[in-house]
C-alpha cells in the first residue's frame, strides 16, 4: 500500500527578516496521526516555524503544502479582553463557518470553562486564558494543530486536561506539532521528535522506545547545549 | 460571497461590540468633537467673521480629527494579543477583513458625526433645513473616503512603534482632496446655493470614493503580512 499523503510538508523552508536568516532549509513531513514535538533552545527558530507552517507568515525561500484546515495555539492568546469566553468563541465560529458554530459549547465544556463562559476574557487567569486560546484553535476541528508552548501557564489538573485532548487529537488522526520545552510532560503524546538548532531541523527522530533521557542526551548531542 | 458577508459582519459586530462595551475611543473622540467646536466657535471674533464662513472648515476639522481617533483604535485591538492572527487563521480573504473593519470604522465615524452635527448647529447657528440632506450626503461621501484610507493605513501602521503618531502623519496628506471637496460643497450648501454649483465637488467626492476604497481594498492584504 502506498504511503498516505503527508496533511503538511516543508520542503526547504528559509526565513529571513531582513539580513537575518531565521529558519534555514527546513523540511519535514506529517501524517495523519504524527504528533512532532520541537525542542531547540531559545532563539532556535521554533515559534518562526509554527507561523510559516500555520501560513501567518510566508517563507523566504521553499514552500509549504498544506492539506486540511489549520488551527493554532500560540504564545499569545489571539482573543479579545474585552469579549466573553463564549462571545470569543462565536466570533471566530461565524468565521469558520460551518459545524464550528455549534462546537462553541462543547469546547467550552471540554476545556473547563463552561462557568466562566460569561465572563470577560480580559478577568481571566494565564491558564483559564490559555485553555480558552486551545478551545480557540479547536473550533474548526482542524486536521493540522500547531501548538507553542501548549502547557504554559497551566496547574497540573488543567495540564492534564490538555494533554487528554490532544491524545484525543492524535487518537482521531489529526496531525500536531508542538514547539516545547516540557519533554517529560509530553511524552506520553508525541511520536516523534524534531531537534532544532539556529533555524536549522537537526534531526527528526521517533520517540518509540525510547525515554526523555535518552531524547534529552540526544538534544544535547545535536545541539551542543548542555 | 456569502461566506465573505459573513465574516465581514462578525468582524464588523465584534469591533462595534468591543467599542461599546469599552467606549475609550468613542468617548474621547466625541470629547474632543465638543472641544473643538467650541474652541473654534469661541476664537472667532463675531464682528469681523461671520459664523458661516467659518462653519464648513470648523465642522470638518472636527470631523476628520475626531475620526482619526477612532481610526487610530480599530487595528490596536488586534495587536492586544494578536487577536487578527486568529482571524488569518481562518478561511476569510482579506478583502472581507477590510470591509469588516471599514464597516465598523463607518459606523464609529458616523455616530461621532451624528454627536457633533446638532452641537454644529446650536454653536454656529446655521441654517440647516433646507440644506441638512445635502450636507448627509456630502458627509456621507467625504467620510467614505477618508475612512477607506484610514482603514488601510491604521492597518499598516498598527505593527509600528510609534502607531499612534504615524497615523495623522501618513493619513493627513490623503485627507485634503476629500476634505477640500467636502469643505466646498459644505461652504455652499450652508450659503443656501443652488445644488448645481455642488455637483462639481460632489463627482470629486464620487471619484475619490471610488479611488479611495478600490485601492484600500487590493493593498490591504500586503498590511497583514509581516
Amino acid at each position: 500500500m502506498p504511503p498516505a499523503e503527508p496533511v503538511l510538508a516543508a520542503r526547504e523552508v528559509t526565513r529571513r527578516f531582513g539580513h537575518r536568516r531565521v529558519l534555514s532549509g527546513v523540511s519535514l513531513e506529517l501524517h495523519p496521526g504524527d504528533a512532532l514535538l520541537l525542542v531547540g533552545p531559545n532563539g532556535a527558530g521554533k515559534t518562526t516555524l509554527l507561523r510559516v507552517l500555520a501560513g501567518l507568515l510566508r517563507a523566504s525561500a521553499g514552500r509549504i503544502e498544506r492539506r486540511g484546515c489549520v488551527g493554532m495555539v500560540a504564545h499569545a492568546s489571539m482573543l479579545y479582553d474585552a469579549l466573553t469566553a463564549r462571545e470569543n468563541l462565536r466570533f471566530f465560529a461565524r468565521l469558520h463557518g460551518g459545524a464550528s458554530r455549534g462546537r462553541v459549547d462543547p469546547l467550552l465544556e471540554r476545556m473547563g470553562l463552561s462557568a466562566w463562559a460569561d465572563e470577560r476574557v480580559g478577568a481571566f487567569s494565564r491558564g483559564m486564558t490559555q485553555r480558552l486560546a486551545i478551545a480557540r484553535a479547536l473550533l474548526p476541528d482542524p486536521d493540522i494543530l500547531l501548538l507553542d508552548e501548549p502547557l504554559t501557564g497551566l496547574d497540573d489538573a488543567s495540564a492534564e486536561q490538555v494533554l487528554a485532548v490532544l491524545g484525543e487529537l492524535r487518537a482521531r488522526g489529526r496531525a500536531l506539532v508542538i514547539a516545547s520545552h516540557q519533554l517529560a510532560e509530553l511524552m506520553g503524546v508525541v511520536t516523534a521528535v524534531g531537534f532544532l538548532s539556529l533555524g536549522e531541523l537537526k534531526a527528526v527522530e521517533s520517540t518509540a522506545g525510547r525515554d526523555v533521557a535518552a531524547i534529552t542526551a540526544r538534544y544535547r548531542e545535536v545541539t551542543g547545549r548542555a | 460571497m456569502r461566506d465573505a458577508l459573513r465574516a465581514a459582519l462578525a468582524i464588523a459586530g465584534k469591533d462595534l461590540a468591543i467599542e461599546w462595551r469599552t467606549k475609550t475611543a468613542l468617548v474621547s473622540s466625541v470629547t474632543f468633537a465638543v472641544l473643538v467646536l467650541a474652541v473654534l466657535y469661541f476664537a472667532r471674533d463675531p464682528t469681523a467673521v461671520g459664523a458661516v464662513d467659518v462653519a464648513p472648515g470648523a465642522l470638518w476639522v472636527t470631523f476628520t480629527f475626531a475620526a482619526m481617533i477612532g481610526l487610530n483604535r480599530a487595528f490596536l485591538l488586534e495587536r492586544e494579543n494578536r487577536a487578527m492572527d486568529g482571524i488569518r487563521l481562518a478561511p476569510v480573504s482579506p478583502q472581507a477583513v477590510f470591509f469588516g473593519k471599514l464597516a465598523a470604522n463607518l459606523v464609529f465615524v458616523g455616530t461621532v458625526e451624528l454627536v457633533s452635527l446638532p452641537l454644529f448647529i446650536l454653536f454656529y447657528d446655521v441654517p440647516m433645513v433646507r440644506g441638512l440632506p445635502a450636507l448627509a450626503g456630502i458627509t456621507a461621501m467625504a467620510t467614505l473616503a477618508f475612512v477607506a484610507v484610514g482603514t488601510l493605513l491604521s492597518s499598516m501602521v498598527v505593527r509600528t512603534r510609534f502607531a499612534e503618531l504615524m497615523l495623522p502623519l501618513l493619513l493627513l496628506p490623503f485627507l485634503v482632496p476629500p476634505v477640500v471637496g467636502a469643505v466646498q460643497a459644505t461652504a455652499r450648501i450652508l450659503a443656501d446655493r443652488p445644488l448645481s454649483e455642488v455637483q462639481g465637488w460632489l463627482k470629486l467626492l464620487a471619484a475619490f470614493d471610488i479611488v479611495f476604497v478600490t485601492i484600500s481594498t487590493f493593498l490591504f492584504e500586503a498590511t497583514l503580512e509581516e
